[in-house]
């Protein structure tokens, strides 16, 4: 993902903000890291450049 | 043989997975052309395998894919998309001036459902409904001033939809029709 588009996402649970933990990246985008919700905690995974952001239920239910 | 055993893999990963493009996502894409202007911010909700987006790319100031599957975000990506995973709007707070969804309208009989991906992509819950209600419940709050919806409906539950449609306090006009088979597909454009 983009670091840009951190401006447009929130966390699914709580709706609070987002921000960029970076595993490895390239020049144009996020490849592996998480989105860390800065008001409950919550973790998301960036995989293959793809933020997931599903709640954790949702995330290992499906 | 090592890449024959990986394309299979993929091939078995994906194919049952993922919903593929028919006429609803044909009729999507008809409608989207017609409205997207140059300056438009889009965000494509159940893109799927990206079939709509992909043909959108370029033609908009900026445009999201999003999916609830991660097999479809990956396909999506693929295509060189900017793509999440997420729940209808749940994860998203940006506003949109353009935002499309072709939803799961089917209602599944309880022995019908496995719980697969695939499902998730046509069960549109109670009355076949359910998850478009939702939807427009959720993008009120997406919806840039003056912005449009286009929705994807069937002749099963058109009825219905277009009660909630009003109770939500939306407009609607219906830009495309496509006669199948067994119903009729429209495509909605909904506005506050």
């Amino acid at each position: 993902m983009r670091k840009k588009l951190l401006d447009i996402l929130a966390c699914p649970v709580c709706k609070g903000d987002l921000k960029l933990e970076v595993k490895e990246e390239n020049e144009e985008e996020v490849l592996e890291g998480f989105l860390i919700c800065d008001n409950c905690n919550e973790k998301y995974p960036i995989e293959e450049g793809i933020p997931n952001l599903l709640p954790p239920e949702l995330r290992d239910k499906l | 043989m090592k890449d024959q055993k990986k394309f299979h893999q993929k091939f078995l990963q994906r194919l049952p997975t993922v919903y593929e493009a028919a006429e609803d996502s044909e009729l999507l894409l008809e409608a989207a052309m017609e409205e997207i202007r140059k300056e438009d911010v889009v965000i494509e909700i159940g893109a799927g395998s990206g079939f709509v987006s992909e043909k959108l790319k370029g033609k908009c100031r900026f445009l999201l894919a999003t999916d609830i599957n991660p097999h479809a975000a990956k396909i999506c990506k693929e295509k060189g998309l900017e793509v999440v995973v997420a729940d209808l709007f749940r994860g998203i707070k940006g506003k949109f001036t353009l935002i499309l969804f072709n939803p799961p309208y089917l209602e599944l009989e309880e022995e019908e459902k496995i719980g697969d991906w695939l499902e998730k992509a046509i069960d549109g819950g109670k009355g076949g409904i359910e998850v478009s209600v939702e939807f427009l419940k959720q993008a009120k709050e997406r919806l840039e001033k003056g912005g449009r919806i286009i929705l994807i409906s069937t002749s099963h539950n058109f009825e219905r939809l277009k009660e909630e449609i009003k109770r939500l306090g939306y407009k609607f006009e219906v830009v495309k029709k496509r006669k199948l088979f067994f119903e009729e597909l429209y495509a909605l454009k909904i506005q506050i």
